[in-house]
């Protein structure tokens, strides 16, 4: 009899054992296969986003992992850039105090006349968005904000998304993990 | 004794709703932020004068359609392209016209007879006042993009914003040749057009001006497509043309004054034939943040119409 109850508290026991093992263990798999594999990426939905330059402040990373980028498909090489130049600049020309981007990541390329190339410097942009701004009211719409996934840690919840007034931060696919303008469009979203 | 725990339950309530309403304060959550300190202030620019403004909206109809393209009067009739289709509207708003058209229009004009000239993305066609086709045109390549159409007795020009071309076609379609706008002065390096947005019109003296919106102006050639004259004022405030390219749309008023759109600060104005703001038809707070610059046509008695291609509707300005 004795020999019996023994053989019973020792099946609970281990059936016990195996069930937490299990539930530990799948746990821990699953946990592992969430932080390895990243199925899901965040990036910014450009027709959604208002330029509020929360990317530049709420980011974890410093600076921040979203960046300016330039569909040069959409832009119209412009001598008079609404993103390069701030709005009224008496002169059209390279000069700090006619710049708007804060941090000069913009640089102005001549290609011939009258047409010039703007080109990010994405170790200067800190994710402002007043270029974007600035090209969304006086221009094609060519530059706008993308999170930059070689800086991005991808937190479970993304620090910008939390306060992002338009929502236009999203979890994408992290096999099209950009949305870029141009191929990406309106339409693609309906 | 069971007072005082009442108390002391009462004034943690209290305490606690307090912590809770100063942290909410306290925290960055949207709405509850500081102001953007990056912040492009472009509200100074979209602000106008109400003193500038002599004209209010009187009436306005929606149109059933996806996309819409281009606007021209008719007499008393207002014409547009909507989808895949010619439709024409009487002053009451009621459709009394409507054929589909074998491609999607872009822009229209109607003759002295009373013919619909439409442009598509590369080709002509002109059509009755019944709705006919009498005839359309080959299509001009791949790289063409017509925005804007208008026709003499004598001759139809095309503005094309793919090619940063002025074609001229004879009275039956026939095509005569095409014009860059450039000449030797220094600066001038023909039509600037950064995006589809490239707009002619015909001055009631037959005068044709070519709106080219990289310069910011206004040109005037000759039939053969020679520069003669011609203004621009790259300025964001009121006076004159803002952002990259500009004005989008043009007409002409019988007294040769422009009708202009913008797009990027949307707005609407009229300019002396010299150039000078005459006044303001709609302000930007009458249109979407950004939105499409509206293509315009005014009458002989100054209303303008205007074709909103955000809202999917014709608005109707009248002098006040």
């Amino acid at each position: 009899m004795e020999s019996k109850a023994h053989n019973r508290r020792d099946f609970i026991r281990r059936s016990v054992r195996v069930s937490l093992g299990l539930t530990v263990g799948g746990v821990g798999a699953l946990a592992l296969k969430n932080g390895t594999t990243d199925e899901w990426v965040w990036q910014i939905d450009p027709f959604e986003c208002n330029q509020c330059g929360r990317c530049a402040t709420e980011c974890v990373r410093n600076i921040s992992a979203v960046k300016c980028v330039h569909a040069y498909d959409l832009c119209g090489y412009c001598d008079l850039c609404g993103g390069y130049l701030k709005p009224g600049a008496p002169r059209i020309d390279t000069g700090a105090e006619h710049q708007l981007c804060p941090t000069a990541a913009i640089k102005r390329k001549y290609i011939e006349e009258p047409f010039f190339e703007y080109v990010i410097e994405e170790d200067l942009c800190i994710g402002c968005a007043k270029c974007v701004k600035g090209c969304t009211s006086f221009g094609n719409g060519s530059l706008h904000l993308q999170i930059r996934h070689d800086l991005c840690r991808n937190c479970n919840q993304c620090a910008i998304a939390r306060v992002c007034p338009s929502k236009a931060i999203i979890r994408v696919p992290n096999t099209e993990p950009y949305l870029i303008k141009g191929s990406f469009t309106k339409s693609d979203k309906t | 004794m069971k007072k005082t725990f009442i108390y002391v339950f009462l004034s943690l309530v209290v305490i606690i709703i307090l912590v809770l309403v100063v942290k909410d304060f306290s925290s960055n959550r949207p709405g509850r932020m500081s102001g953007n300190p990056y912040k492009l202030d472009v509200d100074e620019i979209m602000a106008v004068d109400p003193e500038l403004i002599s004209y209010r909206e009187t009436r306005n109809y929606d149109i059933d359609a996806d996309k819409l393209g281009g606007i021209a009067l008719s007499g008393e009739n207002i014409c547009i392209g909507a989808d895949d289709y010619l439709q024409m509207i009487d002053p009451e708003g009621k459709q009394i016209m409507k054929i589909k058209l074998p491609h999607s229009p872009e822009c229209l004009t109607v003759s002295e007879q009373g013919n619909i000239l439409v442009g598509f993305r590369n080709g002509l066609a002109l059509y009755s006042p019944e709705g006919e086709e009498i005839w359309k045109t080959d299509t001009m390549g791949e790289r063409a993009v017509f925005t804007a159409v208008r026709m003499t007795s004598s001759v139809i020009y095309v503005a094309d914003a793919g090619q940063r071309a002025v074609h001229r076609y004879g009275p039956d379609g026939s095509y005569i040749d095409s014009f860059e706008g450039k000449t030797q002065i220094e600066g001038n390096y023909g039509f600037i057009v950064p995006s589809p947005y490239f707009d002619l019109a015909i001055a009631p003296d037959g005068e044709l001006w070519v709106a080219n919106p990289g310069k910011h102006s206004i040109e005037n050639y000759t039939g053969e497509g020679k520069l003669r004259a011609y203004w621009e004022n790259m300025n964001p405030t009121i006076d004159g043309f803002s952002g990259c390219c500009n004005p989008a749309h043009i007409d002409i008023m019988t007294d040769g004054s422009f009708v202009t759109s913008e797009k990027g600060v949307v707005r609407i104005k009229i300019h002396k034939p010299s150039g000078e703001l005459a006044t303001v038809v709609a302000a930007p707070d009458k249109f979407l943040v950004d939105g499409e610059a509206p293509d315009v046509a005014v009458h002989e008695d100054g209303t303008v119409y205007a074709l909103d291609y955000d809202r999917k509707t014709i608005r109707i300005f009248e002098p006040k």
